[in-house]
């Protein structure tokens, strides 16, 4: 059992038809980067993996259990699914400690105290641990993403997914945000990775897996992916990569 | 850069709007504010010195517009908290993916925004009693219930609107993050969506307030001695206008004047780290 399954999963928004028989396994402790052109469902993907999309055939799991059936205990499984947003979505209300401490006080019933230490443990590990005090918008578009991220660790979740993360950023404020997402793999994070930045696809990266038009069309170790690609698409992608 | 900018523009940098420049502007809206206080001015001086009777002032504040405001202030009061506290749940109500749910909220604020309030009043005040036997009634001052009643139903249909407005200019990835966390649709809204839909309503629902305070004018038809009627009053005993007028403007400007302030109030509470957008 992989600790997060796809199993033959379509979705369609409406007549589109947007993945397509999706199967694919994540293993615990994997990092899984997604690339593909625009359009191909990565989003798409991620969101049904904690069921912000419902699909419409097929069944995802965590740790075996569905989170695409009808009666799954939706809130309970997405305590165990952290997700991490191309546009941040702080809560502008909140300081980043307060963004931190939310979920774990209200979803978890964990007392003020204990989970404002524990925020501002994550929040130093994202390296914020002065900005704790600060809104969203008294910080740069990088450390709000730090902020994200360490909100998500909160939960204690078993697998992380990031959408796109470093996209809305100036290009100067990539790589913090990517050296918190290295770190975080490299404690032994499970990660669903959709990324432009290939450089951090290959380092990181344990499979990178590439998807074209709602179906997966190339899984392969990024060795083998950037240098001597499977199949067409892969070469395809690669060369107008260069 | 900006002043290449400006050279591109303005070539040899002569060039001058003739008439209406940032100067003459500035002038001509001091000038405009200049007459309009003299003139406002000169006229309330006249009022006061040529109009009010202060023997006849002194009379009838107390008790007569003493209480009447003090009545229209709790209905004030009441009607507000219970207005704004069902607006709340008609916005959710205009959200709401229900069908049912939200074709309901939608009815109902058709209906509340689309009659009178003098309408609706009636309605309660006569309508309602009419289900019992003449006589039978059992609620003896049925006019101030009226009043409470009908101004909740009206605002809370304008207050439901201005909720689902600050709802909407809600970005979704808010509730979409809430709901990523663990968090239940109620959690969501109540912790994340509800905060900020408020604060982007407030100047809606402070300026709805507003106009339930003057709404109150409208009670004088159902026979609650408010402001309107003591104006009435004192006006057909002593054919005097002016003395019962300007006691009518105090008393509702004590009214929407603070709460013009508590609107801003609770605006700057929200700023939440400045710099709002
Ligand atoms: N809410 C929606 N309603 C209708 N169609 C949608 C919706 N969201 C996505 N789609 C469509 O589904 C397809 C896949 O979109 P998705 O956002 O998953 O692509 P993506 O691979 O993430 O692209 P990008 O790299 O641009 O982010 C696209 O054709 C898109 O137009
Ligand atoms: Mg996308």
């Amino acid at each position: 059992m992989s600790l997060l399954e796809f199993d033959e999963v379509d979705k369609y928004f409406g007549e589109t038809h947007v993945l397509k028989d999706v199967d694919l396994d994540v293993e615990e402790g994997e990092v899984c980067v997604i690339i593909g052109p625009s359009g191909s469902g990565k989003s798409t993907l991620l969101r049904c993996a904690n069921r912000l999309e419902e699909i419409q055939d097929g069944e995802i799991r965590l740790e075996g259990q569905s989170i695409s059936a009808a009666d799954a205990d939706i809130n309970r499984l997405r305590q165990r699914i952290g997700m991490v947003f191309q546009s941040f979505n702080l809560f502008p209300h909140k300081t980043a400690r307060e963004n931190v401490t939310l979920a774990p006080t209200k979803v978890k019933g964990l007392k003020k105290g204990d989970a404002e230490r524990r925020a501002d443990e994550l929040l130093d590990r994202v390296g914020l641990g002065a900005q704790s005090n600060s809104y969203p918008n008294q910080l740069s578009g990088g450390q709000q993403q730090r902020v994200a991220i360490a909100r998500a660790l909160a939960m204690d979740p078993h697998v992380m997914l990031f959408d796109e993360v470093t996209s809305a950023l100036d290009p100067e404020l990539v790589g913090e945000v990517l050296d918190v997402m290295h770190d975080l793999a490299e404690e032994g994070m499970t990660m669903l990775v959709v990324t432009h930045e290939m450089g951090f696809a290959r380092e990181v990266g344990d499979r990178i897996v590439l998807m074209a038009d709602g179906k997966v069309v190339e899984d392969s170790p990024p060795e083998v992916f950037f240098e001597n690609p499977k199949t067409d698409r892969g070469k395809q992608f690669l060369s107008k990569l260069l | 850069m900006a002043e290449s900018y400006s050279e591109g523009r303005t070539g040899d940098g002569e060039y001058q709007e003739q008439f209406l420049n940032d100067t003459t502007l500035r002038r001509l809206g001091a000038a405009v504010a200049g007459l309009f206080t003299l003139g406002v001015g000169g006229f309330i001086a006249a009022i006061i010195f040529t109009q009010v009777d202060f023997e006849l002032l002194v009379e009838i504040i107390h008790p007569q517009f003493v209480n009447a405001f003090l009545r229209v202030l709790g209905i004030v009061l009441v009607g507000s908290l219970l207005s704004v506290t069902a607006g709340v749940f008609v916005g959710l109500g205009r959200v709401s993916n229900t069908k049912f749910t939200n074709t309901v909220a939608t009815a109902y604020v058709e209906f509340f925004r689309g009659t009178p309030l003098l309408f609706q009043l009636l309605v309660i005040y006569v309508g309602i009693p009419a289900f019992w036997p003449p006589g039978q009634f059992p609620i003896s001052n049925w006019a101030i219930p009226t009043a409470i009643i009908g101004l909740t139903l009206n605002h809370a249909a304008y207050v439901g609107e201005a909720v689902r407005g600050g709802i909407d200019a809600v970005p979704e990835g808010q509730m979409e993050a809430a709901r990523s966390l663990g968090m239940s649709y109620v959690q969501g809204m109540r912790e994340v969506v509800l905060p900020q839909a408020w604060r982007n309503a407030l100047a809606a629902i402070g300026n709805d307030q507003v106009i339930l305070v003057k709404d109150t004018s409208l009670l004088t038809v159902i026979a609650i001695p408010e402001l309107i009627s003591a104006f009435r009053n004192v006006n057909s005993t002593t054919f005097d206008p002016w003395t019962p007028i300007i006691l009518v403007a105090i008393a509702y400007l004590m009214i929407t004047i603070p709460l013009g302030k508590i609107v801003n109030h609770l605006e700057a509470r929200a700023d939440w780290g400045g710099d709002r957008r």
